[in-house]
């Protein structure tokens, strides 16, 4: 086990070089640099743009700024800085926005699993029945209102009909106004939760279809082995086969999946960040690739994909752990 | 260290009070605010009550503390307000008032500006403001290469910036080379406190890097040591959430009744990323004002009684910006350039241009033409001046703009509809137009110019690009068409590097920089007497000729401008201010709040 972890972990090392040189290079693909904007200002001068772009090291061919980037990285730790507010990129990327990602994709993944297992349970208990069309028809209907209309609707009816300012209610972010600089109490607790739902229920929802529809073809595949024709003959209740035995083998792909789960909780949902004033590191991440702040987006970048790499090894490890059939030797 | 404040002025007044007495004369007010609030243009205003916040949106977050450096208004306007220049801009009049110096001498050959500075000023920290703090701004800040900041080049007179010489502690002299009369409005940039920043001027502390001042006051600078001179001081800011500002116990100015200022306790700018959620948060009462879209106002209008707010679209009054067809000149291709040279082209375009569609599709009607490229807001933009008609209006005449064409010999010779150049091999007038692709504004603009140019027989292919794709366009001059802008300013001289035949943005004629037209050479000329002179009048003479020239000949085809618009809860008082220019100053330190507990009406 311990050799096959440290096997795993030495492979990260030239799939995330490839793919910090893959992500550097498309970034450049990009028109123009993060100077570029300057030079449409009529306050800058030529000289002082050529300045500032040779102090960026711009000026240097995109080959030549990677390998200096590498370099900074392996031998002092230094993924560099932002272009725009100057501080170490990590810095700019997560700080005061990681804990709030966390808490917010957390919240919408407990929501999604907690109701989509269920239902994928039901659906697959109660094949083709009107309940199980209804909810393939919720689900989908989630996944395909897309996720800014379906906040903006939701903002809109809390203002507009049924007018929670006049309950002293807001609406965006994570907290009203006054609360926002307060100290925690149960004011602004509930306050957070007031805020919080919202964003839940329309990432939640977009989510869910995908878990319902795999919980229901791995439960019916699950249904039809001859392990629980065996339990039925014994006289087990319906309750215990299905959630004692079947639920447990038919989670095996849901578990795999937190894997690829795990850069986005740390990412949050872009658009939710955007229409719901959210402090995402998607978002400074996303504005980052906009602005072409290139040391940002490339860290970023090859920091999710390490991400992904770590989540897929915890995923197996899991899967051990739950599958008593699997080994790794 | 607020005592020891505290205890400073008391000294002070009580030192003024006893001169006062010896002299036989009132003693003067420690306070002073540069216009009296309820005189003259500032009649409306009323002197208000203390307490309260006002919250107000604001869509990004502060990169940057360090105003100088900043590039973005997120991070410059809640910045403004919490630092203060030599002279300042008054929001109403636009004419230039004291700040930090109280009076300024122009000498007789105008090379010479000497500011006498107040010398009752103490920054948010304690200290004492004196002339070392001014010098430290210029000489070692902005004057300085090693700061990115664009605020040097706009100083700087013949290639050359101005020198400045402390004289006494309160006392501060400007030369320049050459007399520059856009400096007395452009030396208002703010002052920075030397006692705390002088350390990350590498040219002062070899110990730092160069280049560091750049990021000297990040975002994570504690704000107890941004120390400002402005009426608020920056609280906290919460990344994403909330930029916290609050009073400037320090505060030097006071209403016309000796109230220190400002009125409110507190800013929060909350960050609202989307326009339709800052709508929202406005129509739920949790802000205060709101800078509304024209597509925003019926909505508003319907509920203002109701929700006791105010909705304000000020049809005398266009914002800043400035957007335009520009055709271009050099364009790459050879047929197209010399059609797009012919002056009586470039104004059959400008005929074609349906302005009214333009403000009433995109606008809502909430806009007004542009005629020339002087934001229509500056005391300099001047339609008729002396007698003198200074734009050259092209009405939409579709007839008018045929018979251009049609003199020009442009005419559409294999009847498929699209006019041919009457030379060469004698092809169909087709050419791109561009913009950039985020801008939904300029795209609209661009959807309607290709209807617009197909009615008098010009194909036009849109195809709009990422904004840093166009600015390379532009500045290699490998476009043909592009409709962009500029954000505008009171100052016209600011447009040099644009107007000027060699300026760098002067990307509709860059050949213009080795073979200018005549026309072109006058305008230079004309830049260059506008800043000769200290006389206003004398200098919207000159301007009042460049815009004719330079509309007479159509290089830009100037579009339509937004008027300015606002919604404000009732409850906040002394808003009639409010305009365009204001929102760009910085108007807070008079805000006041009738129920101060009261956020938008909300309790």
């Amino acid at each position: 086990m311990t050799s096959f972890i440290i096997r795993r972990v030495l492979y990260f090392i030239p799939t995330l070089i490839i793919i910090s040189l893959v992500s550097f290079l498309i970034l450049q693909l990009q028109p123009g640099n993060f100077v570029t904007r300057y030079k449409f200002n009529p306050r800058f001068s030529k000289e002082q743009i050529a300045q500032i772009e040779h102090r960026y090291g711009l000026d240097k061919p995109a080959w030549m700024r990677y390998v200096i980037w590498m370099k900074g990285i392996f031998t002092e730790g230094d993924f560099g800085y932002s272009f725009e507010t100057k501080q170490p990129v990590f810095k700019m990327l997560f700080k005061g926005r990681l804990f709030w990602t966390l808490v917010v994709s957390l919240s919408t993944m407990i929501f999604s699993y907690l109701l989509a297992i269920p239902i994928g349970i039901y659906s697959s208990t109660h094949q083709y029945s009107f309940g199980d069309h209804v909810y393939t028809v919720l689900g989908f209907l989630g996944l395909s209102i897309p996720n800014f209309f379906l906040a903006l609707v939701l903002l809109w009816l809390l203002v507009a009909v049924f007018n929670v300012g006049s309950l002293g209610l807001g609406i965006g972010g994570l907290f009203d106004s006054e609360y926002i600089d307060a100290a925690w109490s149960w004011g602004k607790l509930g306050n957070f939760l007031w805020h919080l739902w919202p964003v839940v229920l329309v990432v939640g929802t977009s989510t869910m279809a995908g878990t319902i529809r795999y919980m229901r073809a791995m439960m019916l595949d699950q249904l039809g082995q001859q392990y629980v024709q065996t339990a039925r003959s014994k006289g087990l209740k319906d309750r215990a086969v299905i959630w004692k035995h079947t639920a447990r083998n038919a989670l095996n792909p849901i578990i795999s999946g937190f894997g690829l789960a795990f850069p986005f909780l740390m990412e949050g949902s872009l658009i939710a960040a955007i229409v719901f004033s959210l402090p995402m590191v998607e978002l400074q991440y996303w504005e980052s690739l906009l602005r072409q702040d290139t040391y940002v987006t490339a860290s970023g970048l090859t920091f999710f994909a390490f991400l992904l790499l770590f989540g897929n090894l915890l995923a197996d490890l899991l899967l051990a752990w739950t599958d008593p059939r699997i080994r790794y030797d | 260290m607020r005592l020891k404040v505290l205890v400073s002025s008391v000294l002070v007044a009580a030192l003024a009070l006893l001169v006062g007495l010896a002299q036989g004369t009132l003693p003067p007010n420690p306070y002073e605010v540069p216009v009296g609030i309820g005189e003259g243009d500032w009649q409306n205003l009323e002197v208000g009550t203390y307490g309260g916040a006002l919250v107000i949106d604001q869509n990004d977050n502060p990169k940057t503390f360090n105003y100088h450096v900043a590039q973005e208004t997120t991070s410059t306007y809640p910045m403004s307000r919490t630092l203060a220049g030599l002279i300042d801009l008054d929001p109403v009049t636009h004419e230039i008032v004291p700040a930090l110096a109280e009076s300024w001498e122009i000498s007789d050959d105008k090379l010479e500006i000497t500011f006498h500075l107040r010398q009752d000023v103490y920054w948010s920290d304690g200290e004492k403001f004196t002339a070392e703090d001014v010098a430290f701004t210029f000489n070692d800040v902005v004057f300085n290469e090693d700061v990115e900041t664009d605020y040097r080049d706009v100083l700087t007179v013949a290639g050359k910036l101005p020198k400045l010489e402390v004289i006494d502690e309160y006392t501060v002299k400007f030369s320049t080379e050459v007399p520059f009369r856009p400096f007395l409005r452009q030396i208002g940039g703010v002052i920075y406190p030397e006692h705390i920043l002088a350390d990350e001027v590498h040219k002062l502390n070899p110990d730092v890097p160069a280049g560091n001042f750049n990021s000297a006051w990040g975002v994570d600078t504690p704000p107890e040591e941004l120390v400002g001179l402005g009426p608020f001081n920056v609280a906290k800011f919460i990344t994403d959430q909330v930029l916290l500002l609050e009073r400037n116990p320090n505060y030097w100015a006071a209403d016309p009744e000796g109230n220190q200022l400002p009125y409110l306790d507190e800013v929060k700018y909350l960050i609202t990323r989307d326009r339709n959620v800052s709508l929202l948060k406005f129509r739920n009462g949790e802000l205060d004002v709101l800078g509304p879209r024209p597509e925003d106002i019926p909505i508003l209008t319907a509920e203002a009684e109701e929700k006791d707010f105010s909705v304000e679209v000020k049809m005398d009054q266009p914002n800043y910006g400035t957007t335009y067809l520009a055709i271009n000149q050099d364009a790459p291709d050879e047929v197209l350039r010399q059609v797009f040279r012919e002056v009586k082209f470039r104004q059959a375009v400008a005929y074609a241009m349906d302005k009214d569609t333009m403000i009433n599709n995109i606008y809502m009607g909430m806009a007004v033409p542009q005629w020339g490229p002087i934001s229509i807001p500056s005391p300099f933009y001047k339609e008729e001046w002396q007698g003198v008609q200074c734009v050259a209006k092209y009405e939409y005449d579709l007839e008018k703009a045929n018979a251009l064409l049609d003199e020009l010999g442009y005419v559409d010779t294999d009847g498929d509809g699209i006019r041919n150049v009457n030379f060469g091999d004698g092809r169909n007038i087709e050419f791109n137009l561009t913009t950039n692709i985020g801008n939904t504004v300029r795209v609209d603009f661009c959807n309607l110019i290709v209807d617009d140019l197909k009615k008098i027989g010009l194909k036009v292919n849109f195809k709009p690009i990422k904004f840093n794709a166009l600015v390379s366009q532009l500045l290699g001059a490998k476009y043909d068409m592009v409709v962009i802008g500029f954000t505008g300013s009171d100052e016209p001289y600011s447009g040099r590097n644009v107007y000027a035949s060699d300026g760098g943005l002067h990307f509709w004629h860059y050949s213009a920089a080795e073979d200018p037209y005549d026309y072109e050479k006058r305008i230079d000329e004309l830049f260059d007497l506008s800043v000769m002179t200290y006389d206003d009048d004398e200098a919207r003479t000159y301007f009042c000729e460049f815009q004719k020239l330079f509309t007479e000949h159509a290089d830009l085809l100037f579009l339509v401008q937004q008027v300015f618009l606002s919604a404000v809860y009732n409850n906040l008082q002394n808003t009639e201010g409010f305009s365009a220019f204001a929102a760009t100053r910085g108007f807070g330190n008079v805000l006041w709040k009738l129920d101060p507990g009261v956020v938008g009406p909300r309790r």
